[in-house]
């Protein structure tokens, strides 16, 4: 402290990290602070289980059933790695991921006429299913080849498609496809939670079906990723990168004051010491006046000490209820993973449901993802405000990260990372940017 | 030579800040000393790979970062290393005051497990005159937690290679009697871009 920062980051969430991240490997001289003892902030990884009880305020503790404390590692924020999405192409271009291991979740589910069905990763899974009939099934193959072969820069691939202007609605009108499989495609493959693209145009819905299919391509079994031990070694992976190339930490540190001169952001005050700094990262909770709320999203987090019915006894899944199955307009998530990933005691699971919050009662919103999990050994309700920043940073250079929202995946948080650069830096976001400088005397050995 | 048996071990070093860990470790795995100081920029993992016995090891030596100055470790640092080396000045005072927390701070952060986590103390800079810490302390702090100690020196090559081989002994023993591994399917992200299919 009492010292000259290029940047200072504030909170240590998946989004500050990586930013910070790229501000010291491209020579910024950065300080990193969090008010809290632990990193990943509202995207942290709680350990031990004691600490979930007490943070929940459930007082009593957890029963001696949940097994040592010590080997949970419970997520607050639900996601998978989409395998071949934007925060892997983060991870290999800043070595970060030498650091982390992953494993493949083992299936993906989607909820349709109150039952579960897998959606197929392979030719003969998807012949089989019962997901759509026999000729809607030629006619969706027809579809997917036509996304595969789908190249923006080359109009040979259109087919009489225009990436621009032709609608969503109007691409599955041409290929004759039904209700089911409309939703099926929108929802368990782009992954959209409403239906709102049906009438955007459709290069955004063809990239994302893209991605959904290579990452599938990847390493089969699913498109999605999780690093052992939690989501939230990610930031920490980050902050790793960060301090090597001359970041300072420091955690548990309260922020007293952001000081601004002429509008401008120009240090930050804790316990009576200023750090000064000519551009300030921070997420939502440090600048409770510069932000507006934009949402809810509600999270159960629920302890099980049983695999999901119907998923063939995966460890670890995602279940997609699309939202016109219960009668909303966002769509349901469960993300489980469990004991096999090093976050939960032997022969325990973690499920967590989410979704968009619609009504005054969030809790009976998610109930049909309840029932799909029953029974259930303990229950986590958190309802959470979705914050976005009122000022875009150029005149104040306070640049805030969005928070995270109920998707189970990090594609928007890492385009707000790549948004917030852009403001920052002046220039476009490139994944070169990210790449490790040989700037000191010391090397890595290759590994 | 023919080993038959090839290991990877991950070691981590520990302890305050200026102690020469980093020196240390470019000491034992490339030889090198660098008077001028530096807190570390750059340096995160080193590699060497040694013989014990008829067994292979690549010991991947994994630094703080810079990262211990304001006690802000990220977890990733301890999750899944083999032994772990402390560090402290023989000639500064403070530095060896603070092995209980570094110590501490290890035990609660590794995974536990049955058998005991490896640990060796080195007491670096015995090159220099204005020493503040007498052997006889560092020894008896180290006996009653049955930790080796080495006295070295990171400038003059002294007891470097015995004390990280010492360490990787005992962490190789321990690893042998840990065969059992749940994590055979955990995958390591790389940028190939083989096989292409649809859903």
């Amino acid at each position: 402290m009492d010292e000259e920062y290029d940047v200072i980051v504030l909170g240590t969430g998946l989004t500050e990290c990586i930013l910070s991240g790229i501000m010291s490997v491209n020579g910024k001289k950065v300080l990193h602070m969090d008010r809290n003892p632990y990193y990943g902030g509202e995207s942290s990884s709680i350990t031990p289980l004691e600490e979930l009880y007490k943070r929940f305020q459930l007082l009593e503790g957890p029963p001696e059933s949940m097994g040592r404390g010590r080997d949970w590692n419970v997520d607050l924020i639900p996601k998978f790695l989409m395998a071949n999405g934007q925060l892997v192409k983060m991870l290999l271009y800043t070595e970060v991921t030498r650091y982390l291991d992953f494993k493949v979740v083992e299936g993906s589910f989607v909820y349709k006429g109150g039952k579960i069905y897998k959606v197929p990763s392979t030719e003969t899974e998807a012949l089989a299913s019962n997901l759509m009939g026999m000729f809607e099934k030629r006619r969706f193959r027809k579809f997917l080849v036509f996304v595969a072969n789908f190249d923006e820069n080359d109009p040979k691939t259109f087919e009489g498609v225009d990436p621009q202007t032709t609608s969503m609605r109007d691409v599955y009108r041409k290929f004759d496809l039904g209700q089911d499989v409309i939703d099926f495609t929108g929802h368990a493959l782009a992954l959209y939670r409403t239906d709102d693209y049906l009438d955007q145009p459709c290069l955004e819905t063809v990239n994302r079906i893209k991605l959904y299919s290579e990452s599938l391509a990847r390493y089969g079994k699913s498109p999605y990723l999780y690093p052992l031990y939690g989501l939230g070694e990610l930031p920490q992976g980050f902050a790793r990168l960060s301090a090597i190339y001359g970041g300072t930490y420091m955690l548990n540190k309260p922020v007293d004051d952001i000081i601004m001169e002429n509008g401008k952001v120009v240090g930050v005050k804790s316990e009576g010491e200023v750090a000064r700094c000519k551009q300030l990262i921070c997420d939502p909770s440090y600048i409770p006046d510069r932000v507006r709320k934009a949402g809810q999203v509600i999270r159960i987090i629920c302890i099980l000490s049983h695999p999901i019915k119907n998923t063939n006894d995966a460890n670890s899944c995602q279940i997609i209820i699309p939202q016109n199955q219960v009668n909303r307009k966002s769509d349901i998530y469960v993300c489980m993973i469990s004991y096999a990933h090093n976050v939960a005691a032997q022969g325990k699971y973690i499920a967590i449901a989410s979704t968009t919050v619609e009504t005054t009662d969030p809790e009976k919103e998610v109930e049909p993802a309840l029932e799909l999990l029953e029974p259930i050994d303990q229950k986590f309700v958190a309802i959470s405000d979705l914050y976005e920043p009122i000022d875009d940073g150029c005149e104040s250079q306070v640049f805030c990260s969005c928070s995270y929202d109920a998707t189970t995946h990090f594609e928007t948080t890492c385009n707000d990372i790549k948004d917030i650069y852009k403001r920052m830096a002046g220039t476009a976001f490139d994944f070169e940017n990210m790449k490790r400088k040989q700037n000191d005397v010391f090397g890595e050995a290759e590994q | 030579m023919n080993p038959r048996k090839k290991v990877d071990l991950k070691l981590i070093i520990v302890g305050a800040i200026g102690v020469g860990k980093t020196s240390l470790l470019h000491q034992y795995v490339h030889k090198t000393f660098y008077e001028e100081y530096q807190t570390t920029l750059g340096a995160s993992i080193l590699s060497k790979i040694i013989i014990l016995g008829d067994t292979t090891l690549k010991l991947q030596i994994w630094d703080t970062g810079g990262q211990e100055r304001f006690r802000s470790m990220v977890s990733t640092f301890y999750k899944g290393s083999d032994g772990c080396i402390l560090a402290f000045d023989v000639t500064d005072l403070e530095s060896f005051e603070a092995l209980d927390i570094w110590r501490g701070d290890v035990l609660a952060k590794i995974v536990p497990m049955e058998q005991s986590y490896p640990m060796v103390l080195l007491g670096n800079k015995i090159d220099l005159a204005d020493r503040k810490v007498p052997q006889e302390v560092a020894q008896g702090w180290c006996r009653e937690k049955d930790i080796p100690y080495f006295e070295v020196s990171a400038k003059n090559d002294i007891n470097v290679v015995q004390a990280f081989e010492m360490l990787a002994s005992r962490a190789l023993s321990r690893y042998q009697s840990i065969l059992e591994n749940h994590l055979t399917e955990s995958i390591k992200l790389s940028p190939d871009q083989s096989r292409s299919r649809c859903c």
